[in-house]
């Protein structure tokens, strides 16, 4: 559905995606997720055409979105983080207008959805609350069941009710069979809920990008007690990141988890927990700051 | 870089920093005037400069200037004028300084910078010799419209709209107190008693609006036109489906930007019309006032034109195209065939109201025998068919020169780049500075005027050369591009070498006279009919949306 190959893009001297390449079967829901200015929104744009390619190219369904906007815009529901529908326009204005474009609307859909969304139909959009004008943007996105429902940050400054019902909506998506959604979001437990894959971006490369369910097999969070109380922790192959201080000190780990624990073992040091670490942790270790390591004396 | 240590230098590096290129560009102007006054004249040589060339080098530069400065000092550039908010930036209102400090620091940097200007221009520019040209008054006048205009544009209202009219209202009678003192000769300590007290009392009335603005009361005078808004509320609207995108597109641009242009001309006409009545004995302020009300149209398309070339003027980076357009599924072609059209039913809409009110102001007026008695006497001298092609040609003219006006700046504006709508505006300005100048001189030598008649078929084969070459380069890039297909690019062709026949035959058959060429009046033909500068308008769309 989605195939981006060695894409790259830079505004002046800054380089938001570097050699980007990204293939997305039809079918799933496709988690977006990286730190601000990471190239997230770089790279749905340039899935929409509204960026051009550099170098590097970008098809959906098989298409260049510059070359033939008509045929990729038509085929695609997308919710702008901008927040941006005509405020002057009312909603059934709004509905009457979008409409036009999209040969397989569904009128019933649409009113299931503005009454899902509580709309007022006279109300004018420069009047909607923000959760509201997310309410109308996603009505309109969704009505006529496009093929990819594309979601910048569709969650960011919204209330939880607003951001159930975006939830609600993705899951609907995927109740229709083949459709494809690809979200953006910083909120990872969101994410953690209904996207199959996750592609993590770092400062304009990919960091990870597999299902969630490998992600999170793949990944350890380990707490050591350590015999005396350290200023640092150790490095070791594998890990991540480390958090906390004195004698007890956590690690998230990629792979396989026999290696940290015969260093464990070698410190004289014992682990006192084990677990799956959430999205959000695994998130941080690759993203955030590197972690505080020092050469184990 | 050192930052500054006080608000007031803060508020005064903010005004520096932002607006640095203008005011290094009037910092130009101001020492090129010098140049020409100091190291160009000799020292008391008398200066005999005529009217167009003083307005050219002195009056519309300084009065650009002073608008400039204005807006900037206003922060008329961020501000929404028509809302009912303050234009006064929000994010300042939560900086720790006092009201005080916030309105009269810009009233201050303002009214300063106003002032220099007419001191500096006093002092630097070219004035006729003969002419006695204050010091003092102007410059209070220039500060005093400064404070007023900050006062007032500051202040919040209770209506969308009212800061306009509000704005234009005060202005204007402070503009009518000064010319009628001019007209009575005031003396210069007169004029300093009339616009001193202005100041203070500007700043005390800017004062109040941004105390207001900055604790967020905004009067709310809608409720009283709520019946009105109900009525429109219950005005049947239409709900039926659109035959095409293309038409919800079209419907689109007429709801943005198509009513503006109707409505500008809708509100001045009444006012220049009327002036009919006054015209009664004076058959020649009738065709004077009529003219006006001709020239109506086109004018106010070109301020209109200025949003329509927008993609998004209602947000503040207005010259992105937003994701809410840019991702219609329609081709770049599409979106700006939708513009052109829209365009033409504004233009028909404009010139409804022109040729509704005209005849009914001329009946009322009393002035109508005026008219008839002008095309009795044309009817006699050139006969029916040439008088009635004469009026079809003016009227269809100022027609098309409306719509040109409209559409003709869409391929600089679509670009989405702000160097080249600056840059063309700093062009245009510099074209119509220069213009003035040039007109003069070609009056003016009778030696140039037959060269130039010599070459008028060579200047205009060059323009025509200029004008098809880029023709051609931008319909290979469309068709590169793929933004029109063969079939549109063959048939919009086709239509344009139509409508040059056209043209071209209408301008054989009126101008039968051995003095003018044929190939002249195709060369003419060629280049009125406009072609460039319209097909470049989707690859400047597409070039914005697809960044």
């Amino acid at each position: 559905m989605i195939n981006v190959s060695e894409l790259t893009r830079r505004f002046g001297a800054t380089t938001a995606l570097a050699s980007v390449s990204l293939s997305m079967p039809r079918g799933a829901v496709y988690g977006l997720v990286g730190a601000n200015g990471a190239g997230k929104t770089t790279l749905i744009k340039h899935v929409l055409g509204l960026l051009r390619a550099e170098s590097g190219s970008v098809r959906v369904f098989g298409l260049d979105p510059v070359a033939d906007p008509v045929g990729v815009l038509s085929r695609i529901g997308y919710l702008s983080e901008e927040h941006d529908l005509p405020g002057w326009m009312r909603l059934d204005e709004l509905i009457r207008y979008s409409r036009a474009f999209y040969p397989a609307w569904d009128d019933a859909y649409a009113e299931e959805l503005r009454r899902a969304f509580a709309l007022d139909p006279t109300a004018k959009i420069k009047n909607l609350s923000k959760g509201e004008n997310a309410r109308a943007g996603l009505l309109i996105a969704l009505a006529y069941r496009p093929e990819l429902l594309v979601l910048d940050e569709p969650s960011s400054g919204l209330d939880p009710i607003v951001r159930r019902d975006i939830l609600g909506a993705i899951i609907r998506t995927i109740a229709d069979e083949g459709r494809t959604v690809l979200f953006s979001s910083h909120l990872l437990g969101e994410v953690e809920q209904v996207a199959d894959h996750v592609t993590m971006i770092h400062q304009g490369t990919i960091a990870l990008s597999a299902p969630l369910d490998a992600i999170k097999e793949s990944h350890r969070c380990l707490t050591v007690r350590f015999a005396e109380s350290r200023r640092e922790p150790p490095a070791v192959a594998g890990v991540l990141r480390w958090d906390g201080g004195g004698q007890e000190w956590t690690a998230v780990h990629r792979g396989g988890s026999g290696e940290l624990q015969a260093a464990v073992a070698g410190w004289g040091a014992r682990i006192v927990a084990e677990r799956l670490p959430s999205l959000d942790e695994i998130f941080v270790a690759h993203v955030g700051m590197a972690a505080a390591s020092a050469p184990d004396a | 870089m050192r930052s500054p240590r006080s608000p007031a230098l803060a508020i005064a590096w903010e005004f520096r920093q932002r607006h640095r290129w203008g005011l290094i560009a009037v910092a130009g102007y101001l020492l090129v005037v010098a140049t020409i006054r100091f190291l160009i004249l000799e020292p008391g040589e008398p200066v005999l400069v005529d009217s167009l060339r003083f307005a050219a080098v002195v009056s519309v530069p300084l009065t650009t200037t002073f608008v400039y400065l204005l807006t900037v000092f206003s922060f008329g550039f961020a501000g929404d004028l028509a809302a009912r908010q303050s234009i006064y930036p929000p994010r300042m209102f939560t900086l720790p300084v006092t009201t005080a400090a916030l309105a009269g620091w810009p009233m201050l940097y303002g009214t300063a910078a106003t002032a220099i200007l007419w001191l500096a221009a006093r002092l630097f520019a070219v004035w006729p010799s003969g002419t006695e040209i204050p010091v003092i008054w102007p410059a209070l006048l220039a500060a005093t419209l400064l404070a007023w205009t900050q006062a007032l544009t500051w202040m919040p209202y209770g209506l969308p709209g009212l800061r306009v009219i509000v704005a234009v209202l005060c202005l204007a009678a402070l503009d009518t107190v000064v010319l009628l003192a001019i007209h009575y000769k005031a003396t210069e300590r007169l004029m300093v008693a009339i616009l001193a007290p202005q100041i203070p009392l500007a700043y005390l009335a800017a004062r109040f609006a941004v105390a207001r603005a900055r604790r967020g009361d905004v009067p709310d005078w809608r409720g009283m036109f709520a019946r009105l808004g109900q009525i429109a509320e219950d005005l049947p609207r239409r709900r039926d489906r659109f035959p095409s995108p293309a038409r919800a597109q079209l419907w689109f641009e007429w709801r943005r930007h198509g009513r503006s242009l109707p409505a500008l001309v809708g509100i001045l006409l009444p006012f220049e019309l009327a002036l009919l009545w006054l015209a009664k004995d004076a058959p020649a302020f009738v065709f004077e006032i009529l003219f006006l009300a001709f020239i109506t149209p086109p004018f106010m398309a070109a301020f209109t034109a200025w949003t329509v070339s927008q993609p998004n003027p209602q947000v503040r980076d207005s010259w992105g195209v937003p994701p809410f357009i840019a991702t219609r599924p329609l081709t770049s072609a599409e979106l700006i065939a939708a513009k052109l059209k829209m365009a033409m039913w504004s233009t028909l809409a404009a010139w409804l109201l022109v040729l509704v009110a005209m005849p009914l102001a001329l009946e009322w007026s009393g002035t109508w025998s005026v008219v008839t008695e002008r095309a009795r006497r044309m009817n006699d001298a050139i006969g029916t068919p040439r008088a009635a092609t004469v009026v079809l040609l003016i009227l269809a003219g100022f027609i098309v020169a409306t719509w040109k006006q409209l559409v003709q700046s869409l391929h600089i504006g679509l670009t989405g780049r702000e160097w080249i709508v600056k840059g063309s505006v700093l062009l245009t300005l510099t074209f119509l500075i220069l213009l003035g100048p040039i007109v003069e001189w070609i009056i003016d030598t009778p030696s140039v005027q037959r060269a130039l008649w010599n070459a008028l078929p060579l200047i205009l084969a060059g323009l025509v050369g200029l004008k098809m070459s880029a023709a051609a380069r931008i319909a290979t890039r469309l068709d590169r591009s793929r933004l029109l297909g063969d079939c549109a690019l063959v048939a919009g062709a086709a239509c344009w070498v139509l409508a040059v026949l056209a043209l071209y035959g209408v301008l054989v058959w009126f101008f039968s006279t051995p003095f003018v060429a044929r190939y002249v009046l195709a060369l003419i033909a060629i280049l009125v009919v406009p072609l460039a500068r319209i097909s470049a308008a989707p690859l400047a769309l597409a070039w914005n949306r697809h960044r």
